[in-house]
């Protein structure tokens, strides 16, 4: 039943990478240090540190079924309805969060470099190039998405390595931020950010076996963790807590604020490039989870032609938010603080309904080839 | 029927790529503004001035004194108004993509520009990495004296001479950010360069009443005793309180606070010989170590205390008397020392009892005893710094003493009867 | 005289009749002209009689008309009819009558007993015994002598090849300073010895296939058994005879043929002139085409960095290798993105550049009269015709007037004020940097490219550049060259290769490129250089000298 292809661990580990830790290139930022100021970096510590933890859930969920991906275990554990109920849930999730990518993309990129350009424009170019990479399957997105992660990486590196003779660390004091509570609280709510972990597992048939799920599923944890820490650390020594809350998108203005000497200034097209290849790559994937994940639900053995409609689906959800504010406080609280409780929380229900009704997954031959 | 459908998609996709070039303007259809000016107009109305290079290739323009820019000024509301009302005269689109410098007078400053910066910091056309500085009298008048003598790129020699900010320290390097974040900030207050025109008519030769220049005079913008090709200078520190201008700072209490906050490279100290009156030692004086500022409460009194090591290389000994003998060397030392801390701790007691404004940010180092930030601001620093009780460490050591390693007097001058 | 010339100037104003002359068409014929080729698929055997053959070779060769078929008749000792069969100019003619004529006819033993003429009379090298009438047909058109006794059933192939054909040349199109200087020419042979000089290894098997129907051409795939993992020789024989077609003249046409991937910009396969590019290319575990007819060699399969590699490369120092693969990677960026960035700057993102920068293009935009893109789209158009022009000119002025025609077209223009200086040393640079690429199919593809990515950039700026970008990517890594994903470098991840983007030294290239799989692995011990490890013959230890 598998034609998505196999791919080797470091290619399942950018998958998911690229995902979680491209939203520190957008609004994610300043929306942290707007709730806890100083505390920023290590309430992202937190919520990375609570998703590891509902990760490991869920692993032990997806051993207890082997060689079976999510929605299969959905349709196992609580039935054939309430399975495929849940599956469709998941989709229409992915979905939503992949068209509100997308316009937070928009508002960004008019709102830095293209003011005066047509919405529809981004919109129909980006959609043609998600449909492009979705057609193309899942192997063709492991393998850019491995060569994203390394503009990613070399990308922020440069941009915050150039950027340390504007930062002073004594701005991180006073330590606690806003308070241990709401440290905690929010610590807890946004730990949603990382919940696209759950792509792992339902495409684990194309990476080789339990082990490299487990393995790459920390290790994308741990990187993002990282990457999304120290980005804040830096972000807020150039920025103090009141005017890092101020900014449309954090680390735009850190590599405008790069000033060297009369030759060495104006570097902003290194972020642009990796930023708008990694969104590119961002809203494929979630695109493609989505119609894939729809795919498995509801038995279709071939994705492509429900690519046209889908993208239709994910223009209407791109356009339907008003203004950037209902995009930051609506769409992104939606996908970034609430999406915990049906990632999350949903699993976590379907393992203690296997361990009260004791179901258990067949070792079947066939799967395992 | 197939080929149809997808000739037709083929064309939709083009066409809408045509519709993208609404953003895309040449290069000639823009003009560049390089500074930007803010002066007081009539009935909360603010008269904005705008500077750009005009677009005339080098063998058209005539001398070297004659600017090929243009200035312009309008009345107008706010910057950004002004940019779109200026679009009814100026042949081009007026763009702010490479402004420089933004100068405010100081009428202006002393009322406020909190007002005036905000549509700035939120313009994407406007990076933060211009300068921001105070003019002693109308920002036009600066802008309109605003040329090099030198060369006919003003770009370029506007970003030049704000590099010498960080040569000579006369001037602090503050861009729009450092200057925006300082002002929003709980940790400390913001400054800006001090700028202005000068007549060039302070240098009368034979002039009895100009003290002796070792002396540091309390010099303002305009004030230089000096001539030259250029009228325009930069001199000195505007200090702020939140967005209102309470002083300056001189260029010499401008180089001792950027020791202070550890911004400072290296300047040209000239002290006066105690042993030889009337004969002056100009010292090259650098940071030996970032300064190290610690503080802590004792009784609710803030306490700072600076440690400054400074090094110093000698520039000339014009009493020609032996001072790099090591015992001599070391009452050179303490002849720097006494001068500097007597210099600082007036420049310190000036920010605190005349300005009230903690230009240094000690906020930050009081901010660790303080859990949460909810307490911090509470607490309000800002309020509190007048009060804190500043205690300075200083030591002073000369490393080299030039290419001459003893001094010898000049013999066989006659006496002056 | 005078009357015939007032004569001339007055027919056509007169009202004489005018010869009704007819024009030349060509008319339709029906499509029915298969019939013909049935005879020669069918595997007829040869006839006894000497009449038959005769009249078998003549009607094949069109005897009547065609000059080039030489029908001798002779006898042997003066009692048997023979006849040889041959055509003129394919063949050697001292072997013919030296080696053939003189033994068949002098020779008494050559009456004697039946199958011994070709064992003990005919001198020739190599002899053939064909039974089947199409191979005395392909034989004779190879250029070799078909020997015909009367009473036999046999013909007799000799090897008398003889045709004109081009010495060992230099190479034209890659050049190398300090590697050897022998190029491929057009003949099969020729290139195969070649190879065969660089790899005296008895597992270096040559096999011969047939290609294209109406010109029967032949080509030739050589791998190293033992080495080459089988199943690509497999695979690259299948594709070779599932072509049906009807000319395929030289290794140009095959590779288009039996590419993976027909539609893509970039080739997949590596098309040299050098022999010694191949021969390394063999030794790492890859298989080689020639086919007859054009002198290159084409290597399956490959991956990106095979297409950046000039053959100097393992004959330098690591170092300058190194050094010179990186600046050709630069190079491709630069001949790909260039212009593109260009226009995307100054029309989308003029806060991206210095000031002083931006100041001296607008000054020397100031007089131009047209849109940045166009001006783009007139240079690099001019730049193409230029060096369209410069192949085609003949003698020394050819492959000057690309670089000074260039530069004079350029500074004209400037002068002109048609277009601003910065563009022309932008549309300079990028022609030089596309010209750095080794492979000539690579560097034409990035002309496309390049097109592609000039367009994206004048109607979206640097977004739609990242655009172009990705979807250039994802063509990228779905290619693959007989079942190697061509961007091996990267991904999918291999064990370590020594030899692909920094360059080590070559005593340290331990393994073969793992993505094609060979059967030996490692090439070279831990330690290839085994004279360090021991003491060298006159030693001395330098601790204990007193000198």
């Amino acid at each position: 039943m598998n034609n998505e292809g196999k791919f080797g661990l470091i290619e399942t580990i950018s998958i998911v990478t690229i995902v979680i830790v491209s939203k520190i290139l957008f609004t994610s930022e300043s929306v942290v240090v707007d709730f806890v100021g100083t505390a920023a970096w290590y309430m992202t510590l937190l919520s990375c540190f609570t998703s590891i933890i509902f990760f490991l859930i869920l692993y032990i969920l997806m051993k207890r079924f082997p060689g079976k991906n999510l929605i299969e275990i959905f349709q196992l554990v609580t039935g054939k309805i309430v399975g495929k109920l849940l599956g469709f849930l998941f989709a229409l999730y992915f979905l939503y969060y992949a068209g509100s990518n997308l316009r937070e993309f928009i508002e960004m990129i008019k709102a830095y470099s293209y003011p005066y350009t047509a919405t529809s424009l981004f919109l129909v170019t980006f959609i043609i190039v998600t449909l492009l990479l979705s057609y193309k399957g899942l192997e063709n997105i492991a393998r850019i998405s491995y060569i994203t992660l390394i503009i990613f990486i070399i990308g922020i590196s440069t941009i915050l390595l150039l950027a340390l003779p504007n930062a002073n660390f004594l701005y991180l004091r006073p330590y606690l931020g806003y308070g241990v509570k709401s440290t905690l609280y929010y610590g807890l709510l946004r730990s949603s950010s990382y919940d696209e972990i759950i792509i792992l597992a339902l495409i684990i048939k194309s990476v080789h076996g339990l082990k490299n799920f487990k393995i790459a599923g920390l290790i994308s944890l741990g990187i993002a963790g990282l990457v999304s820490s120290i980005s804040l650390v830096i972000y807020l020594a150039i920025f103090q807590h009141d005017m890092g809350a101020e900014n449309l998108s954090g680390m735009f203005q850190i590599s405008r604020t790069i000033y060297f000497n009369i030759y060495f200034q104006r570097l902003e097209s290194i972020f642009l490039f990796t930023w708008v290849i990694t969104s590119l790559v961002t809203v494929s994937i979630g695109f493609y989870v989505s119609i894939s994940t729809y795919c498995k639900t509801f038995n279709i053995a071939d994705h492509r032609p429900l690519l046209l409609p889908f993208s239709f689906l994910m223009y209407i959800i791109a356009l339907k938010p008003k203004d950037i504010s209902e995009i930051i406080y609506t769409n992104m609280a939606i996908v970034r603080e609430y999406s915990g409780m049906l990632l999350y929380l949903v699993p976590t229900l379907v393992l203690i309904i296997a361990f009260i009704t004791n179901k258990r997954g067949v070792v079947n031959n066939e799967e395992k080839a | 029927m197939k080929r149809k459908l997808s000739l037709l998609i083929i064309l939709l996709i083009l066409f809408s790529l045509f519709s993208g070039c609404k953003d895309s303007t040449e290069i000639d259809e823009n003009v560049y503004t390089i500074v930007i000016g803010l002066d007081k107009g009539s009935n909360d109305n603010i008269v904005l001035t705008i500077q750009y290079p005009q677009f005339k290739s080098s063998s058209k323009v005539t001398s070297g004194s004659s600017s090929n820019t243009s200035v312009d000024s309008i009345e107008t509301s706010s910057i950004l108004s002004g940019i779109d009302e200026f679009n009814m005269a100026i042949s081009r689109n007026v763009s702010l993509k490479h402004t420089k410098l933004i100068v405010f007078s100081e009428e202006l400053a002393r009322e406020g520009i909190g007002k005036y910066l905000a549509p700035l910091a939120r313009f994407r056309e406007a990076r933060r990495s211009m300068f921001v500085a105070v003019s002693n009298g109308k920002a036009v008048d600066f802008i309109n004296e605003n040329r090099s003598s030198i060369s006919e790129n003003i770009t370029k020699s506007v970003e030049l001479m704000l590099s010498q900010a960080k040569g000579t320290s006369y001037f602090p390097f503050i861009i729009f950010h450092t200057f925006y974040k300082n002002m929003l900030s709980p940790y400390g207050e913001t400054i800006a360069m001090y700028i202005g025109v000068n007549n060039l008519s302070g240098l009368a030769i034979g002039k009895a009443d100009i003290p002796h220049s070792a002396l540091e005079t309390d010099i303002k913008p305009g004030e230089l005793p000096r001539t030259g090709g250029v009228k325009r200078e930069y001199v000195g520190t505007a200090v702020f309180r939140g967005d209102k201008m309470v002083g300056y700072l001189n260029p010499y209490e401008t180089r001792y606070m950027s020791m202070i906050t550890g911004s400072f490279e290296k300047a040209l100290l000239t002290i006066v010989d105690k042993k030889s009156p009337g004969d002056v030692i100009p010292l090259d004086v650098r940071l030996g170590r970032k300064p190290k500022i610690s503080g802590f409460f004792n009784k609710g009194t803030p306490i700072i205390n600076i440690k400054l090591n400074m090094e110093a290389d000698i520039g000339a000994i014009q009493s020609r008397i032996n001072y790099e003998d090591p015992g001599m060397i070391e009452d050179l030392n303490n002849q720097i020392k006494t001068y500097l801390e007597t210099e600082i701790k007036k420049m310190l007691t000036k920010t605190q009892e005349e300005f009230k404004s903690d230009v240094f940010e000690f906020g930050t180092i009081f901010a660790a005893y303080f859990g949460t930030i909810q307490e911090f601001e509470g607490y309000d620093w800002l309020k509190h710094y007048p009060d804190a009780k500043i205690n300075l460490d200083l030591t002073v050591s000369i490393r080299r003493t030039g290419l001459i390693i003893h001094s010898f007097p000049v013999l066989g001058t006659p006496k002056t009867k | 005289m005078k009357n015939a010339f007032l004569k001339k100037i007055l027919t056509p104003i007169s009202y004489k009749n005018i010869p009704n002359v007819k024009e030349f068409y060509i008319p339709e014929v029906n499509e029915n002209a298969e019939k013909s080729k049935e005879n020669l698929e069918k595997e007829i055997s040869v006839s006894g009689s000497i009449n038959d053959n005769l009249n078998f070779i003549k009607t094949a060769f069109n005897f009547e008309n065609n000059k080039d078929i030489i029908i001798r008749e002779f006898k042997l000792q003066n009692k048997k009819d023979a006849f040889i069969a041959y055509l003129d100019g394919m063949v050697d003619r001292n072997i013919i009558n030296n080696f053939i004529l003189r033994p068949l006819m002098n020779d008494p033993s050559s009456l004697n007993t039946e199958d011994s003429i070709f064992e003990r009379v005919i001198e020739t090298n190599q002899a053939k015994k064909l039974t089947i009438q199409k191979d005395v047909i392909y034989g004779i058109l190879t250029g070799d002598t078909a020997v015909y006794l009367d009473g036999k059933d046999y013909y007799v192939l000799c090897e008398t090849k003889g045709f004109e054909k081009r010495a060992v040349d230099k190479p034209h199109n890659e050049a190398v300073i300090k590697g050897s200087q022998e190029a491929f020419s057009e003949n099969l042979r020729t290139n195969i010895t070649l190879i065969r000089k660089i790899i005296k290894n008895n597992n270096l098997t040559t096999e011969f296939l047939e290609i294209g129907d109406e010109n029967r051409n032949l080509c030739a795939i050589t791998y190293l058994k033992g080495i080459i993992n089988p199943a690509i020789v497999d695979e690259v024989k299948r594709r070779i005879n599932g072509i049906k077609t009807d000319f395929i003249n030289g290794s140009g046409m095959l590779e288009q043929f039996i590419e993976d991937s027909p539609m893509s910009i970039i080739p997949t396969v590596l098309s040299t002139e050098r022999p010694d590019v191949v021969a390394s290319h063999i030794v790492e575990g890859k298989i080689s085409i020639i086919a007859e007819g054009t002198p290159f060699a084409i290597i399956v399969p490959i991956t990106i960095s095979a297409l950046l590699v000039s053959p100097e490369d393992s004959a330098l120092r690591w170092q300058y290798g190194t050094l010179l693969r990186i600046i050709r990677i630069i190079a491709l960026f630069l001949a790909t993105l260039l212009p593109g960035i260009y226009i995307a700057i100054t029309t989308y993102h003029q806060e991206m550049i210095p000031t002083e920068l931006l100041l001296a293009i607008a000054i020397a935009r100031e007089n131009v009269p047209f849109p940045t893109i166009v001006e783009i789209l007139l240079m690099e158009f001019s730049f193409e015709l230029i060096r369209e022009a410069g192949v085609r000119i003949p003698g020394m002025l050819g492959t000057t007037i690309g670089i000074i025609g260039v530069l004079v077209v350029g500074q004209a223009s400037v002068q002109a004020d048609l277009v601003s200086p910065v563009l022309i040393v932008i549309i300079a640079t990028t022609g030089l940097a596309n010209y750095t690429i080794p492979d000539f199919s690579f560097s034409t593809g990035i002309r496309i490219i390049r097109l592609f990515f000039i367009i994206l950039g004048a109607f979206l700026g640097f977004y739609g550049i990242s655009i172009g970008i990705v979807i250039l990517l994802s063509f990228l890594v779905d290619m693959k060259s007989f079942g190697v994903p061509f961007l091996s470098i990267s991904i999918p991840k291999t064990r370590k290769s020594f030899n692909k983007f920094i360059k080590y030294p070559i005593w340290k290239q331990e393994l073969r490129p793992d993505e094609v799989n060979p059967l030996k692995l490692r090439r070279q011990p831990k330690v290839s250089r085994r004279w360090i490890q021991e003491n060298p013959k006159s030693s001395y230890d330098r601790k204990d000298e007193d000198e």
